[in-house]
């Protein structure tokens, strides 16, 4: 099997995905009461907005994304990990499991300094 | 169906033709049980059951119709294109994330890294629902994918891990191979934590149940609150494809794929799939709604450990096989 | 083949309901709600969500304006509807699906709100604060799109970030009928906020959740069962509003249909083998406890000090608390219910009878001079504070002030 012939399906897929979402908005259009679409303020509740919502968001997880980095950039090694285990032996698992035990060890630090709470 | 097991790999093209096809009456029929369940917390047992249970169960069809024939809508100095973008990204994501699930032993493609391709297409979904959320340029939207983006740090991880562990478990990121390793015995026996964690990521990533919080309804629907029309179908509907997708996924990870007595390959795949489906719905009533700034300490401080040792446990084994 | 009427016919088969309830109208709200299960009909949450704008009560001229802003943001088709008494609730929800296929596909005007207030969304007035009408698509002092980006401004972690202003309220899904919060937002936390009446005023006839103490004061004659009744009833809604916030639209449908059937005079026996399992559920459910313990705690001397004397005051704590008071209450109301005795609060009775069932109605003592809603508005800017936009629903939510009550004031 070749490589080409692993993804071609895919590319077909993504196609057919891309035209059944064109086709549904082709639909939309045939069938919605009105083909223009409808301006309208922003809804809170009712009463009018008094300023544009888009804004600098106070993301009060900031700390949990640090950490999560540092976590998710060591799983992409594990990906390829996953399949020498058996020929490298112990070893192999070993050394994933002693790093990922130092790992877990910044997670208990960050949670002790309150990291994962922000209310 | 032992023969298939060896030869097993790509569909014909006109899988790839069926799959989106597939994936959309399944999550008809799922959303359409979940109704049926719905109608039975509104009604109690009450007169006119029977009628109404029949009515609710083809409710997501009506729903769906009933979108495709409303006005769409814009907000006041929106960003239609990235919101549009955010909303098509879902079904998408969907529909190439099932892309590697094999239906019976065959899939519509069997790449060497499936597993991550899974992983990458379901990621997709934290960009798409933050976009949807961002675009109509309301209060209400964007605090819903605000939302979602912390709840992605709280399962993604030990969702990864439990992939990780299957992978470990069959010594392959080939979906076909985790197939074929769980020949004799199925990986949920000796990975439970792993499944369970899984089917947690799977609602997690689907944004749905008792994590629905981005489209909670005290943010009047939040990443929803501003679409109509085919924006609305699109990204609800693309919200059920998403669960399908993920649940169908946790049966050649977990539950064997296509290995089972009596019955063909594929008849497995769906019951499974369905079983799994059945499990989730019924599940999702015994919780309110997780909210992240609770739910992140269990994630991190509990389910990462818990799969962290699993995935220690499946290498010793591993190992010793 | 007329596609586009039958996927229209389709919509208005089952059409989702924006519902709005105005001051003075819970018996119009419950009878709204009950025919919406019975046609199986889903309710809205958002304008973008809905096809029909069902108006509970009789819009005047303050509530014209928002339910104008409600109409205008929703997409065609729609139909409008007002239901001004509980009897009138059938015929009008039967109107909607008619106003639905009815509704011309031309560009003309819809029927909605009275007095022409629908206006093209580029009409709409920018709030005065602003200065009258800017022009769109353009920076003009800082206006984009007729409206002034956020501003920045510290806030309580010491970082300067985008401030928005806005207002919640009235029209918020499972959200207390007539209230509007006014705050102050950065990101999703609330730095400030106050608490107001929607405009144009309580109603004249009080609140229908007081009416059996109400009846007793005037001298009229009212049996405590009747009273318990309706406590259980109004405790019954809170929770199911309450659940509805938190995501558990299970038991809050059943806690709704159960308080229908409470008002609808079902009998004890039926009523506690339906009631009881529910509450077991909601009262034993960890996952619900570990999601709302913490959250807006208001200790039994700060209730005081506002004047807070109803279950918010036993229940002296979170929120957790204040709903595991309501179903305890609900539960004792529900032993109540066949009591023939009078509700009475005669003249020589009354110190007797103070803190007793018959003067305290569900949110707390209906004779003194603060009507229990108004102690609650008070304590709940402080308790919003600093809280999430989820936590702050879940406060709301778990306080749920009665503002019709703020004109059943000092009777009694």
């Amino acid at each position: 099997m070749t490589e080409m012939s692993v993804w071609e399906p895919v590319l077909v897929l993504l196609g057919i995905t891309a035209a059944g979402i064109a086709l549904l908005y082709g639909l939309g259009a045939l069938l919605a009461a009105r083909l223009k679409p409808l301006e309208t303020v922003s809804f809170a509740g009712g009463l009018q907005p008094r300023e544009h919502a888009v804004s600098r968001f106070h993301v009060r997880w900031y700390p949990v994304t640090m950490l999560f980095l540092a976590f998710d950039m060591e799983m992409l090694f594990m990906y390829p990990w996953v399949r020498v285990v058996k020929e490298m032996g112990a070893t192999a698992v070993i050394e994933m499991f002693l790093f990922l035990g130092v790992l877990f060890a910044a997670v208990t630090y960050a949670w002790r300094e309150g990291a994962l709470r922000w209310t | 169906m032992a023969e298939s097991a060896e030869t097993a790999g790509t569909a014909p093209l006109w899988a790839v033709v069926l799959l989106p096809v597939v994936l959309t009456v399944v999550a008809l029929a799922a959303a359409g049980f979940d109704a049926v369940l719905s109608a039975g917390a509104e009604h109690g047992r009450g007169a006119g059951r029977g009628a109404r249970t029949l009515r609710a169960a083809v409710a997501p069809v009506r729903e769906g119709i009933a979108l495709l024939a409303r006005q769409r809508r814009r907000t006041t100095a929106d960003d239609a294109a990235l919101g549009r973008i955010g909303i098509a990204l879902v079904p998408l994501a969907a529909v190439l994330a099932a892309a590697v699930v094999p239906w019976g032993f065959r899939a519509v493609t069997d790449p060497v890294v499936g597993i991550v391709w899974f992983n990458a297409m379901e990621a997709l979904a934290w960009a798409a629902v933050w976009l949807a959320g961002w675009g109509p340029n309301s209060v209400l939207s964007l605090i819903g994918g605000y939302r979602f983006l912390a709840q992605g740090l709280a399962y993604e991880l030990p969702h990864m891990f439990a992939l990780t562990t299957a992978a470990l478990g069959a010594g392959s990121l080939r979906v076909g191979e985790v197939v074929r390793a769980q020949q004799g015995m199925w990986f949920v026996v000796w990975m439970p934590a792993a499944f369970a964690v899984y089917l947690l990521s799977a609602c997690a990533m689907a944004f749905w149940g008792p994590f629905g919080h981005p489209l909670g309804r005290d943010v009047a629907g939040g990443v929803v609150a501003e679409y109509s029309g085919v924006d609305r179908l699109l990204l609800l509907g693309g919200r059920w494809l998403l669960l399908v997708a993920t649940a169908a996924f946790s049966v050649p990870l977990f539950l064997g794929g296509g290995h089972g007595p009596l019955l063909p390959a594929w008849a497995w795949t769906v019951l499974k799939t369905a079983g799994v489906l059945a499990l989730l719905i019924v599940g999702r009533r015994l919780v309110p709604t997780l909210r992240m700034e609770r739910y992140m300490e269990f994630a991190w401080l509990v389910l990462v450990p818990l799969t962290l040792l699993q995935a220690l446990v499946v290498a010793v084994v591993v190992l010793n096989r | 083949m007329d596609v586009k009427g039958a996927a229209r016919r389709v919509l208005a088969g089952s059409p989702p309901v924006l519902l709005v309830t105005l001051p003075g109208a819970t018996a119009e709200r419950l009878a709204v709600e009950a025919g919406l299960r019975e046609r199986g009909w889903p309710l809205a949450e958002s304008p973008a969500a809905a096809a029909a704008l069902v108006v509970a009560g009789e819009p005047s001229g303050p509530h014209v304006e928002w339910l104008g802003t409600l109409w205008s943001g929703m997409p065609r088709p729609k139909a409008y509807v007002t239901v001004a008494g509980a009897a009138e609730s059938g015929r009008a929800l039967d109107a909607v699906p008619r106003l639905l296929i009815a509704e011309p596909l031309g560009a003309g005007p819809q029927p909605g709100p009275p007095h022409g207030v629908v206006s093209p969304p580029e009409d709409h007035e920018v709030p005065e604060s602003h200065g009258g009408h800017a022009d769109h698509g353009g920076h003009h002092g800082g206006l984009v799109a007729g409206l002034p980006m956020a501003e920045r401004a510290d806030d309580r972690d010491g970082l300067r970030l985008d401030q928005l202003h806005l207002s919640l309220g009235p029209a918020l899904p499972d959200w207390p009928t007539g209230l509007i919060v006014d705050v102050v937002m950065q990101g999703d936390v609330i730095q400030q906020a106050e608490v107001r009446p929607v405009p144009g005023g309580p109603p004249a006839q009080g609140s229908f959740w007081n009416e059996p103490w109400q009846r007793a004061a005037r001298g009229e004659p009212v049996t405590r069962g009747a009273a318990e009744r309706r406590r259980c009833a109004a405790h019954l809604d809170s929770v199911g509003r309450f659940l509805a916030v938190a995501g558990w639209s299970g038991p809050a449908a059943r806690a709704r249909r159960l308080r229908d059937a409470v008002l609808g005079g079902a009998g004890r026996e039926e009523l506690v083998g339906e009631v009881r399992p529910l509450v077991r559920q909601v009262d034993g459910s960890r996952t619900l406890r570990r999601l709302t313990t913490g959250i807006g705690p208001l200790p039994a001397a700060r209730a005081k000090s506002v004047g807070v004397t109803g279950p918010a005051l036993v229940a002296d704590g979170d929120a957790h608390a204040r709903v595991c008071v309501w179903l305890k209450e609900i539960e004792r109301s529900l032993s109540g219910l066949e009591d023939a005795r009078a509700l009475a609060v005669d003249a020589e009775n009354t110190e007797n009878t103070k803190n007793t069932e018959s003067t305290v109605g569900p949110r707390g003592r209906c004779d003194g001079l603060l009507s229990p809603s108004r102690a609650l508005l008070d304590a709940l800017p402080g308790l919003l504070r600093g809280a999430e936009f989820a936590c702050a629903r879940l406060i709301v939510a778990s306080v749920d002030p009665d503002l019709d009550e703020l004109q059943g004031a000092g009777h009694g």
